[in-house]
């Protein structure tokens, strides 16, 4: 092969300068994807929920789980390690979809993280005001939930270092403090079997094992967020895939390890317990533990408030690579000349974050219903944006010329089984009592294709942008060896 | 970083080793634009192997996607391979240009080559000579041309690591915040100062040398007795002029 004459000219700045550039060690990424997905709320609240429904197939729902979270985690590596992305699975579905496909994951996207942080805030409030020894009324916890969103705000616009940083520390202190509860409850209460064992130990069937892997999915949900660090991680294509794939080992290894705990405990508990919200919290109640009780909720109220924090950072940077594309109003995409972050972007999350669930108390949803709906919400917001991205690897490997036979099938087998397991849980949702949420899931994710397809007919050239990442510039090869773009 | 057990090349790492190395080489002959796929049919390569070494290569930051996505360029990080070597020597008339600056101060007038990444002191004034000139071309942070350097990158961190700013006297900035500030300040001014930062009594200015294609390729430094910065700023303005006569010689 000669010499080419390639006409290869290169930009002299990233579409998405303006961030601060190659700050975070891998500790502060890994951050950013463990606080999203909130850890301590799914050690303590996702097993129990799927042992009522998968009993003695808890534990095989769970590995299953994992190895599928694991196996999405794996195909958004495929992305990661060839472009470093500000917008997540968004700008990587961009690149393999197209701008259609990429809007319609990237509002599912935006949907996902913004409802699980109006989750964890409802969440955070609710233990805030459990822990102060506050009434949760409406008002109470409109009060907390506007205090824990603006420091959150705080802390993002302050800078991802620092919030990284924060939230690295309080999933650290929530993770041990909840080890310690389970470890104390495991040496304290197990006795005799309860009258919940024959739930706990109920013969799995295939039924029960496809909802408790619909379930114990949702415990992961977040897991990719670091895929927002594209510009502002160190070496971006190694921490950031490294960062997707160790947080659900990380976080399979606790949460089996939390449902390996909770199955033996809950054995031996009344059945009562076992349906109550936290049945972790009720058992050390029950046992006398009142510091225990009291140890969880500051545990769990930490850890949600991280997690309000991650999603808010990873929400910001979504919005301000839609406004860098200007597929939103292009003010989104400003950045804090000195915090370097988007600032404008994080604002405008913040009323939204605080505000639904402030009105749904208003209207008189009670705080628990809040929170369940909103997950609910994100988890299939995620889901969609995460089949999306799945899918669209074969055609970005196909059109970078790299397609090899492992991420054909990786990427199919993903998206088929995320596409599976969306539809197991809305079908479940409508066949019980779940309309409503059915309906309002629908609702929420809807308007996304809708604005892609009006983008597409009414104003395709502001979909020509869709995908931008931090791409080389001319300051990023060998001196001299890759001509600038001109000056425009 | 784990500290890593030595078991030694094992199995097929020197031949991915050499494969890589390899792939640079294919890259650099031709040139930006090569795509993976010629790159594996170049080398013989299985693709999936190919791929991966590629994404390895371009994770290290040896290599760069191109905007495309599926081409590939050398990377600014290779730059470092050749260090401060790979400056050429300086010619005859950029050595006259710097001899007749020197006749009209009377300070040291040094002329320092850069690198993308690093410093060498290619002709320091024989009547005043630097006291330490390893010390200008190591510690980028405290002297006048390295901090030059560093305000030319789009992020410092990535030449310097922010835990080499060692402590030379006193005055040296230590901490990444203050030299941040003091990057900032050097981008906007045009020029570099410092104050008794590399030796206690010695305060030097860097005026930048710029091929007529933009690239820093050199510095023009002055050395003044006494942590005063202003002395040696005076002559900045001076050392502009000359300071475009040397660029067509340097670049």
């Amino acid at each position: 092969m000669t010499q080419r004459s390639t006409a290869v000219r290169l930009p002299r700045r990233s579409p998405v300068d303006g961030l601060r550039r190659h700050r975070l060690g891998f500790a502060e990424v890994l951050a950013q994807s463990v606080s999203a997905l909130a850890p301590t709320a799914a050690m303590v609240v996702v097993p129990s929920i799927v042992l009522v429904e998968a009993g003695a197939a808890t534990l095989p729902a769970f590995v299953a789980a994992t190895a599928l979270v694991l196996l999405i985690g794996w195909c958004l590596t495929q992305f990661g390690r060839r472009m470093a992305a500000v917008g997540g699975t968004y700008s990587y579905t961009a690149k393999g979809l197209g701008p259609v496909g990429a809007l319609a994951g990237g509002w599912a996207l935006l949907v996902g993280y913004a409802a699980v942080a109006m989750a964890a805030l409802g969440g955070s409030a609710l233990y805030l005001a459990g822990l102060l020894g506050l009434e949760p009324t409406p008002s109470v916890v409109a009060l907390l939930g506007g205090v824990v969103g603006l420091l959150a705000t705080a802390f993002a616009v302050r800078g991802i270092r620092l919030s990284a940083r924060v939230t690295l520390v309080l999933e650290v202190v929530s993770v041990a403090l909840v080890a310690v509860v389970l470890g104390a409850l495991l040496l304290v209460a197990p006795g005799a079997p309860g009258s919940a064992a024959s739930v706990v130990d109920a013969p799995g069937h295939w039924g029960g094992l496809a909802v408790g892997i619909v379930l114990g999915v949702t415990a992961f949900m977040g897991f990719e967020s670091a895929a927002v660090l594209g510009v502002e991680a160190r070496r971006p294509l190694v921490a950031v895939p490294r960062a997707v794939l160790w947080t659900p080992a990380v976080a399979g290894v606790l949460v089996f390890a939390a449902a390996v705990a909770q199955v033996v405990l809950l054995r031996a508990a009344p059945l009562d317990v076992l349906t109550s919200p936290v049945p972790v919290a009720e058992l050390a109640d029950r046992n006398g533990l009142v510091l225990l009780r009291r140890l969880l909720d500051l545990g769990i109220a930490a850890s949600f408030f991280a997690c309000v924090t991650g999603s808010t950072n990873a929400l910001g940077r979504v919005l301000f690579s839609m406004a860098r594309e200007e597929v939103l109003p292009r003010t989104l995409g400003q950045t804090h000349r000195r915090f370097e972050t988007p600032h404008r972007a994080l604002a405008l999350v913040l009323p939204a974050v605080v505000g639904v669930p402030v009105v749904a108390l208003a209207l008189g949803a009670g705080p628990l219903e809040v929170l369940v709906g909103a997950l609910t919400v994100s988890a299939s917001g995620y889901v969609v944006a995460y089949v999306l991205a799945c899918l669209a690897v074969p055609l970005f490997l196909r059109r970078i010329g790299e397609l090899t036979p492992l991420p054909l099938a990786g990427g199919l087998v993903a998206g088929a089984a995320g596409l599976a397991v969306l539809l197991a849980a809305l079908a479940g949702a409508a066949r019980g009592d779940g309309e409503v949420l059915t309906a309002i899931t629908v609702a929420a994710l809807s308007p996304g294709v809708a604005w892609a397809l009006w983008l597409r007919w009414r104003a395709p050239e502001r979909l020509r942008a869709v995908g931008v990442y931090d791409q080389a510039t001319a300051s990023s090869v060998l001196p001299g060896s890759v001509p600038a773009e001109p000056p425009r | 970083m784990t500290p890593a057990i030595d078991r030694g090349l094992t199995g097929r790492q020197p031949k991915a080793v050499q494969s890589a190395l390899a792939i640079l080489e294919t890259v650099a002959r031709v040139g930006a634009g090569v795509t993976a796929k010629e790159v594996a049919d170049e080398l013989g390569l299985p693709p999936a192997t190919t791929y991966r070494l590629l994404n390895l290569l371009v994770g290290e930051e040896y290599l760069v996607r191109l905007p495309d996505l599926h081409g590939f360029a050398i990377g600014r990080k290779a730059a470092r391979l050749t260090g401060a070597n790979g400056a050429a020597p300086v010619c005859t008339a950029a050595r006259e240009v710097v001899a007749d600056l020197r006749g009209q101060v009377r300070c040291g007038v040094h002329l320092v080559r850069c690198t993308p990444s690093t410093l060498h002191c290619a002709d320091v004034d024989p009547d005043h000579p630097l006291q330490a000139p390893e010390l200008v071309e190591r510690h980028l942070h405290a002297s006048a041309p390295g901090k030059l350097l560093l305000a030319e990158q789009d992020d410092w961190q990535e030449v310097l690591s922010p835990t080499r700013l060692q402590r030379l006297t006193e005055r040296t900035v230590v901490r990444p915040a203050d030299l941040d500030r003091e990057l900032r300040e050097t981008r906007r001014r045009g020029w570099a100062v410092q104050g008794g930062q590399v030796h206690g009594d010695l305060s030097c200015a860097a005026v930048p040398v710029r091929s007529p294609a933009g690239v820093l390729v050199g510095a023009l430094v002055f050395t003044v007795r006494g942590a005063d910065p202003a002395a040696p700023a005076a002559h900045a303005r001076l050392a502009e002029g000359f300071a475009l006569r040397l660029g067509p010689l340097l670049g």
